[in-house]
């Protein structure tokens, strides 16, 4: 495997990941802009409307039909929050060539159609056209309106929204329909441009090779555009421990309550900074042997799940369960319980161990899914060195004990989320 | 023991064995790749409620399968989730409506790893004391998917759809039925349905297919062949009631619109591969309707759609949301209706038969959905590449012949409406 950052030009970086295990090739675009209240609609919903449908293919059926005829080629686009950025990715996926009898490359054929729908979509008169816009804004704020369905996702959204209150992080991915509703296809025409000038964006093909000429065909279409202020792709203010503890309740019509509790970290940052906290998230809350699965599932049969999660370039630390609102507050005694015995380093060597080992396991097993690598290196860009799964494996291994003990010893409890049938008591 | 290998052109290669004791294992070495992803499983799950087994007639509560995929991580000595934590897998288990699969994948010491699954699955422990406790877990799961609008949609569908097969029953079963649950009962449907004849283990990865079966020769514990008749009850070919609505906490109205099929046969792998293409046809992304419904406003990246079947159940199954429902039911029934008469478009079928032919190589990436392949071939008596077989042979007269068991008259819409505030 050999994994290089090649820059192209002022702030477009490039990155091959040789794999011949899979039967398709892979190629994102992958573009970091600040997350603020008066984009964050308008860049989410970029990667939508311009894989759906471009100069050449201004109709999404057609595309469609391409696609098919590309042997299935996938085109899948998404907008996250990375730290205090937002990230947009694009990314298509075709069968190798040398499973079809076609004279002309799938594999060239597709990327060439992946970087036409980013520099050439469907506009007129600096506007994308109103077709295409009416139909992404609805499919949005359709999105948007849905999260509410799966109320594990609700209340862990609503949990951040309360906990980062004025701060970028605490911006909702997508923006909100308010915001959905008033972009016009003049405003996303700007919000276009001003992407493919300012983001900081990293091109990354994982396969069996590169495309002849790819990288300089890249560089050369961004070489055309004025690339200016381009992004600090590593913003991100760390989670300040909360003066007084927040608690949170809604109420709606549901059988079983959620409950979702947000920690700070005095440990965050990139990878050398912050892989203990990993571990002791971890120990506290990933897997069977976990002590919240343990203790508060097994032993307590409090609840189905109790599992416990980290942005650790953020130094967030969540918590999040399902359970009846009579037992919301023994759940949360028996987690602040759990959360002091790592804190004092009560935790078996069982316990250590297994977390160690099964976290080293899931890494190398990151080698086999296509996707999961690209998101992997799209998602490690805040680090200085471009650490693969098995440089992370050997630095887990030298994790100790003691600086598990003491990325614990960080972890404040800072907001409490509960979502309360209605029948439950007041708060 | 009997064995064969398969080989297909895209390279990919696999073993079919079928033991002694009864057991078909299926393994596909992928050397290239870190990790292995195993499934040991049985033809037993939420539908086998009512049996016979060595002529005495048993019936059990709902949701008894799931309620043993539970139980059986126990052992006398620990769980089996402390035993794989030693060796760093991730291990789970689900429960569907017609196998109970058990899983680890992991990417290193997979003969351990392996040792323990052969093992947990085959040592049952259970005592009034633990299946008490497990009462109270499932009992939350259950109340969890109670407020999953995805999960209520699909099954009220299912129980409008169905008079008396099984498939309608929830496969976690009630907090009422599960309370009648009791160790023996355990033992019972254990006894029955976990022997080796009955049973599958289907492995792919990093693995040695010498040394997997050279392992089988004492890990599987031999059993006494029993005489097992699942009842099934006689079921009509009409649906119970064509509309199901139920209020929950929702923002736009979900839906599942799904046409019965007969079910007495099976359908083979070839109609199953030709119903794919057609469905896709009728409104995947690349056709006339999809286009049009998105243009009015009335489908979004949630909608999709299947072919279910199992044992005595067959549907064609859409879903999504939509702010009309009954809209897009409609315009469903009168595309299919529109293509009965007109026929079937040679350039869509092409394509749409391109598009798959790519999906079904781009399935041999991933070693879970290789897995996932090879417990089907164990199900369903096919192959792993009859897919990539009958993708290129299958013409659109064979596709349009498909269209002939989508019945108007058999026809549920199940919708979930947002409460009124």
């Amino acid at each position: 495997m050999s994994d290089k950052i090649v820059s192209l030009t002022n702030g477009v970086e490039g990155l091959f990941i040789k794999n011949d295990r899979f039967n398709t090739t892979s190629i994102s675009y992958n573009f970091y802009l600040p997350l603020k209240e008066e984009t964050v609609a308008k860049n989410a919903l970029l990667p939508f409307i311009l894989t759906a449908s471009s100069k050449e293919f201004p109709d999404f059926s057609a595309l469609n039909l391409k696609l098919n005829k590309l042997y299935g080629a996938r085109l899948d686009a998404s907008a996250e929050k990375y730290g205090d950025c937002q990230l947009l990715r694009m990314r298509i996926s075709v069968i190798n060539d040398r499973f079809t009898f076609d004279s002309d490359s799938l594999v060239r054929s597709a990327s060439d159609m992946l970087l036409g729908l980013i520099f050439e979509p469907n506009v007129e008169n600096n506007a994308f056209t109103e077709e295409d816009i009416q139909r992404e804004k609805r499919k949005a704020i359709e999105h948007i309106k849905g999260e509410m369905a799966e109320k594990r996702i609700y209340a862990k959204n609503r949990l951040i929204s309360e906990m980062y209150k004025g701060d970028a992080y605490g911006i909702s991915k997508c923006g909100t329909v308010l915001q959905v509703e008033e972009i016009t296809g003049e405003a996303l025409y700007e919000a276009w441009v001003n992407m493919l000038k300012t983001a900081f964006v990293r091109v990354q093909v994982i396969g069996e090779s590169l495309p002849p000429r790819f990288f300089e065909s890249v560089a050369e279409r961004f070489s055309e555009i004025e690339r200016e202020n381009i992004t600090d792709h590593r913003l991100c203010k760390p989670t300040a421990p909360a003066k007084k503890v927040k608690t949170v309740f809604e109420k709606m019509d549901i059988q079983q309550g959620k409950l979702v509790l947000g920690f700070s970290s005095d440990m965050y940052g990139d990878d050398d900074a912050s892989l203990p906290l990993m571990v002791m998230c971890d120990i506290f809350g990933g897997g069977p042997y976990s002590r919240l699965f343990t203790n508060v599932r097994e032993k307590m049969s409090l609840c189905y799940y109790c599992a416990a999660g980290s942005v650790r370039y953020k130094g967030l630390l969540t918590v999040d369960s399902g359970v009846e609102w009579q037992n919301a507050d023994k759940a949360i005694e028996a987690i602040l319980n759990q959360l002091e015995i790592m804190q004092k380093g009560e935790f078996t060597d069982f316990e250590f161990e297994s977390s160690i080992k099964s976290i080293c396991d899931s890494l190398k097993g990151h080698y086999d899914s296509q996707n999961g690598i690209d998101l992997w290196y799209a998602l490690k860009i805040n680090n200085n060195n471009l650490y693969s799964p098995e440089d992370i494996i050997e630095k887990i291994k030298l994790i100790t004990r003691e600086d598990v003990i003491y990325a614990a010893k960080g972890v404040k409890l800072h907001t409490i989320f509960k979502l309360l049938p209605k029948e439950g008591p007041i708060c | 023991m009997l064995k064969e290998v398969f080989e297909n052109e895209i390279g990919e290669s696999y073993a079919k064995c079928v033991l002694d004791c009864g057991l078909k294992v299926f393994i596909c070495e992928k050397p290239l790749y870190n990790s292995a992803y195993a499934i040991f499983g049985t033809k037993y799950a939420s539908i086998d409620n009512v049996f016979s087994v060595n002529g005495e007639r048993v019936e059990v509560p709902e949701g008894i399968a799931h309620f043993l995929e539970h139980k059986l991580f126990e052992s006398e000595d620990g769980d089996a989730f402390t035993r794989y934590a030693k060796t760093g897998a991730y291990a789970n288990a689900f429960t569907s409506f017609d196998k109970t699969c058990y899983i680890f994948n992991c990417s290193s010491n997979f003969e351990e790893n392996l040792d323990i699954l052969l093992d947990f699955v085959q040592s049952p422990y259970f005592t009034a004391a633990t299946v008490q406790k497990e009462q109270g877990i499932i009992g939350q799961e259950i109340r969890m998917y109670d407020d999953s609008p995805a999960w209520r949609v699909m099954f009220n569908m299912l129980f409008a759809m169905y008079h008396s097969h099984p498939v309608r029953i929830d496969i976690a079963g009630t907090v009422e039925s599960i309370a009648q649950i009791d160790d023996k009962l355990l033992y019972k449907c254990y006894e029955t349905f976990y022997n080796p004849q009955n049973m599958f283990l289907c492995i792919t990865g990093n693995v040695n297919t010498e040394k997997i079966l050279k392992t089988l020769e004492t890990a599987i514990k031999p059993k006494e062949s029993i005489e097992l008749t699942r009842i099934m009850p006689t079921e009509p070919d009409t649906v119970l009631n064509p509309y199901v609505e139920q209020a929950l906490e929702v923002a736009l109205p979900m839906f599942c619109f799904g046409y019965k099929e007969n079910a007495q046969t099976k359908p083979t792998i070839k109609e199953r591969i030709c119903t794919a293409v057609l469905l896709e046809m009728v409104v995947g992304d690349a056709s006339p309707l999809y286009k049009r419904l998105t243009n009015e406003g009335l489908i979004n990246d949630e909608f999709s759609f299947e072919y279910f079947n199992g044992d005595g159940y067959s549907a064609v199954i859409f879903e999504g949301e939509s702010k009309n429902p009954k809209k897009v039911a409609e315009e469903i029934k009168a595309e299919i209706n529109r293509l009965k008469e007109e026929g079937l478009s040679k350039k869509l079928f092409n394509a749409i038969r391109s598009g798959l032919y790519g999906n079904a190589i781009r399935s041999f990436n991933s070693v879970e959905s290789i897995t996932m392949g090879l417990v089907d071939c164990a199900m369903n008596d096919t192959g792993l590449f009859d897919e990539i077989k009958y993708l290129k042979k299958i013409t659109v007269d064979d596709v349009y012949k498909r269209l002939a068991l989508l019945n108007d008259d058999c026809t549920v819409l199940s919708v979930i409406t947002p409460k009124e505030k």
